[in-house]
C-alpha cells in the first residue's frame, strides 16, 4: 500500500450518500481531507459519525464513493491497520487495566506481543496516564477514560486517526486538556486527525481546516483562518436607546442580534460602517463602544446553518 | 571519587516501524485473550472458580477410576459413558462461561474497537468460538485420556489392551469435537442476542432442563399388567394377566426422543463408539435412519452458528 502524497487527499468522498431506510444520513457529499488536523463540525445528527464510519469501512455507501489513502475502505483490512478510531460512546472494558487493554489492542492491530507492551506503555505516558496504567479502568474518571480511548486509537501508530466527539462528557478543564492532547498528537506526533464535534470551540482551537456539515450535506469547508477572516462582526454598545438603534440599523438593511448587552452586527461592505454612524446619529444615541470582533466559528456556523 | 552523571531525555513520540502481523496476528491475539478469559487467567480469583470447579468435576470420575484401577487392577469405564455423563456438565459450564466472551464486549462497546481493526466479524466470532471450544475439548480429552489409562491399568496386559483398543483414541477425539462444538455453539448464539449474562445462561439451562423431561414423558415406556378376579370356592382370587407396555406417542416415540436437545451430540457419540450398551433413548434413536440424528445434530449446531455469525455480521456499530 503506497502512502499518500501531498497532492493525494488522505480521505476523499465523491457524491457520498448513505441512507438508513427512509432516513438520509449523508447526501451527495464531496469531501477532501488532507494532512493536518481537520474538524468536522455540525450539530448532533448532522451525519458526522456516519461519515466517519464510512471512512472506517464499517458501513457501505448507498451511493457515491469514499476512499482512504487512495483505497476503498469498506471491509478493507489493510486500511484498518493504518487508521485509528476513537468512538464517541463508551468502549472500554472496565475489568482490565489500561496497560493490559492497550497492549491487547496493539496486538489486535497486528503488532507482536513484545512490541505491543512497549507501545502501550509509551502511549499511556503520552496521554498522561503513566502512573495509573496498572489500575483497573473502572476506577478511572471520565477524563482518564477519554485519554485511554485516545491512546487505544494511537497505539498502533496509525497514519490517520478519527476522533468522534473526543470532549464528550468532559468538564471545561478536562475538555481543554483533551484538546491540548489532540493538538499535540497532530502537531508533535505528526499524526493526521479528523475530529468531529458539535462544539465550535473544539474545532476552532484545534484544527487547521474545518468542514461544516448539516443535515447530511457539506455546507462550507476551508482553513480556520479563512473562516475567521471572512467574518466582519462588530459590537455596538450604547448608553441608551438601544431598541431605537436596532430599528434604525434594521431599516438600513443591517441585521442585528443582542449578545451580552451589546448589539452585534455583521457587515458585508465597508460602506455599512457609514450606515452605523448614520443610524446612531439619527436616533441620537450615545455611543460607548464600536469594536470589531475577532471572527468566531460560532458566527460562521450560525450563518451557514441558518 | 568520581560521581556518576546522567541525563534524562524525553524522546517524545516514537513512530512504530517494527513488524506488523496483520490479520492472522489479530485473530491469534484475540484467540489468546478469549482462552485466558475462559479459564479466568489475568482476572480475579472469582473468575477462576467456575473453570477450575468444572474441570475438577469433569475430571474427578475418571481420575478416581484410574486410581481404583491402579490399586485394585480391575474395572472398566466406557468412553461413550464418560461423554454421556460429562456432556451435561460441559453444557452447564458453557452456558455460564461462554456468554462472558461476547456480552461484556457488546455491553462495554469494545466490539466497535475490534471491528475497526484488521478483523472481520467472522474473525471475531471464530476466534471467540474456537478458543472456548479448545478449553472444553482439552478438559474432555484429558478426562478421556484418564479413562484410557485406567482401562489399560485394569486390564491384565496394558500393552495388549492398548493395541486392541487404539481405535478408541481417534473415536474419543472425534466424539469430543462433536460434543464440544455443540456445547460451545448454542450458548454463544444465545449470548449474541442478550445483554445480560445471567439471561443467556438461564435460557440455555432452561432449554435443556425443559426438553429432557418433556422428551422422557413422551418416549418412556409405561407397562401395566391386567388383573382379573375370580371367585373360587367362595374366595376372590386375583390373577395377573400379561404385562402390556406402550409409549404414549406409540411408534412416533423414536422421533420424539430427539426433542431431548441435550442428548443430540451423545446420539452421534454413541454411533462413533458403536456403543453396545445403549439406554432406552439410544435404542429408540437407533430405530431411525442414521442420517436423521446426524442431520438433527447438524441443524442444532449449524443453525445457531449461522445466527451467531449473522448477528455480528449485521451489527450496527
Amino acid at each position: 500500500m503506497s502512502g499518500p502524497t501531498v497532492s493525494q487527499p488522505l480521505l476523499e468522498a465523491h457524491s457520498l450518500t448513505k441512507h438508513y431506510g427512509q432516513t438520509i444520513a449523508l447526501h451527495d457529499v464531496d469531501m477532501h481531507v488532507r494532512e493536518g488536523i481537520t474538524g468536522l463540525l455540525g450539530p448532533n445528527g448532522a451525519g458526522k459519525s456516519t461519515a466517519m464510519k464510512l471512512f472506517l469501512g464499517l458501513l457501505q455507501p448507498t451511493a457515491g464513493s469514499a476512499t482512504v489513502l487512495g483505497e476503498k475502505p469498506y471491509e478493507n483490512i489493510a486500511i484498518r491497520m493504518r487508521l485509528g478510531y476513537m468512538p464517541e460512546h463508551d468502549c472500554l472494558p472496565d475489568f482490565m487495566t489500561a496497560s493490559e487493554f492497550l497492549s491487547h489492542m496493539a496486538q489486535v492491530s497486528g503488532i507482536p506481543a513484545k512490541h505491543a507492551r512497549t507501545r502501550a506503555a509509551d502511549m499511556l505516558r503520552h496521554v498522561g496516564l503513566d502512573e495509573e496504567r496498572y489500575r483497573h479502568i473502572k476506577e478511572y474518571s471520565t477524563g482518564m477514560k477519554q485519554r485511554v480511548k485516545l491512546a487505544q486509537a494511537l497505539v498502533h501508530d496509525p497514519v490517520m486517526v478519527l476522533l468522534d466527539e473526543p470532549t464528550a462528557g468532559l468538564d471545561p478543564g478536562g475538555r481543554e486538556e483533551m484538546l491540548q492532547l489532540v493538538r499535540r498528537t497532530g502537531k508533535d506526533f505528526g499524526i493526521n486527525i479528523m475530529l468531529s464535534s458539535h462544539l465550535m470551540g473544539d474545532v476552532e482551537t484545534t484544527c487547521d481546516r474545518i468542514i461544516v456539515i448539516e443535515g447530511g450535506a457539506i455546507i462550507e469547508e476551508g482553513a480556520v483562518s479563512e473562516f475567521t477572516q471572512e467574518t466582519e462582526t462588530f459590537y455596538i454598545d450604547v448608553d441608551d436607546r438601544r431598541e431605537e438603534v436596532i430599528a434604525a440599523l434594521e431599516a438600513r438593511g443591517i441585521k442585528t442580534r443582542i449578545s451580552g448587552g451589546s448589539v452585534v452586527v455583521r457587515l458585508h461592505r465597508d460602506e455599512q460602517l457609514d450606515d452605523i454612524r448614520d443610524a446612531l446619529a439619527e436616533v441620537q444615541a450615545r455611543l460607548r463602544r464600536l469594536a470589531p470582533s475577532r471572527g468566531e466559528l460560532s458566527d460562521i456556523f450560525r450563518r451557514s446553518t441558518g | 571519587m568520581s560521581q556518576a552523571q546522567g541525563e534524562i531525555y524525553d524522546l517524545g513520540y516514537q513512530h512504530y516501524d517494527g513488524p506488523r502481523g496483520g490479520r492472522m496476528q489479530a485473530v491469534r491475539s484475540l484467540w489468546v485473550n478469549s482462552f485466558r478469559t475462559t479459564v479466568g487467567l489475568g482476572r480475579g480469583a472469582r473468575a477462576k472458580i467456575l473453570p477450575v470447579l468444572m474441570s475438577l468435576v469433569v475430571i474427578a470420575p475418571p481420575a478416581v477410576f484410574l486410581v481404583l484401577a491402579a490399586v485394585v487392577g480391575s474395572g472398566k469405564l466406557s468412553h461413550a459413558d464418560f461423554y454421556e455423563a460429562t456432556s451435561i456438565l460441559l453444557l452447564l459450564f458453557a452456558a455460564i462461561i461462554a456468554p462472558e466472551l461476547l456480552i461484556p464486549d457488546r455491553r462495554n462497546g469494545v466490539t466497535t474497537l475490534y471491528l475497526v481493526r484488521p478483523l472481520t466479524a467472522f474473525d471475531y466470532v471464530a476466534a471467540r468460538w474456537s478458543a472456548f471450544l479448545t478449553v472444553a475439548l482439552l478438559v474432555t480429552l484429558f478426562g478421556q485420556v484418564l479413562v484410557l489409562i485406567g482401562n489399560s491399568l485394569a486390564a491384565e496386559q496394558a500393552r495388549e489392551f492398548l493395541q486392541e483398543n487404539w481405535i478408541d483414541i481417534p473415536r474419543f477425539i472425534l466424539a469430543g469435537v462433536i460434543i464440544t462444538a455443540f456445547v460451545t455453539t448454542i450458548p454463544m448464539a444465545v449470548a449474541a442476542f442478550t445483554e445480560r449474562r445471567a439471561y443467556a445462561a438461564a435460557f440455555v439451562i432452561a432449554v435443556f432442563v425443559i426438553t429432557t423431561p418433556m422428551s422422557g414423558l413422551l418416549t418412556t415406556e409405561w407397562c401395566e399388567r391386567s388383573v382379573t378376579f375370580a371367585v373360587e370356592s367362595g374366595e376372590i382370587v386375583e390373577e395377573a394377566g400379561p404385562e402390556e407396555c406402550r409409549r404414549i406417542t406409540g411408534d412416533y416415540a423414536k422421533w420424539f426422543v430427539l426433542l431431548d436437545v441435550g442428548r443430540a451430540p451423545t446420539h452421534i457419540s454413541d454411533m462413533v463408539f458403536e456403543d453396545d450398551t445403549p439406554d432406552d433413548a439410544s435404542i429408540l434413536v437407533a430405530e431411525l435412519p442414521p442420517a436423521v440424528p446426524i442431520a438433527w445434530y447438524g441443524l442444532l449446531v449449524i443453525g445457531p452458528g449461522a445466527l451467531l455469525l449473522w448477528r455480528y455480521w449485521s451489527m450496527k456499530i
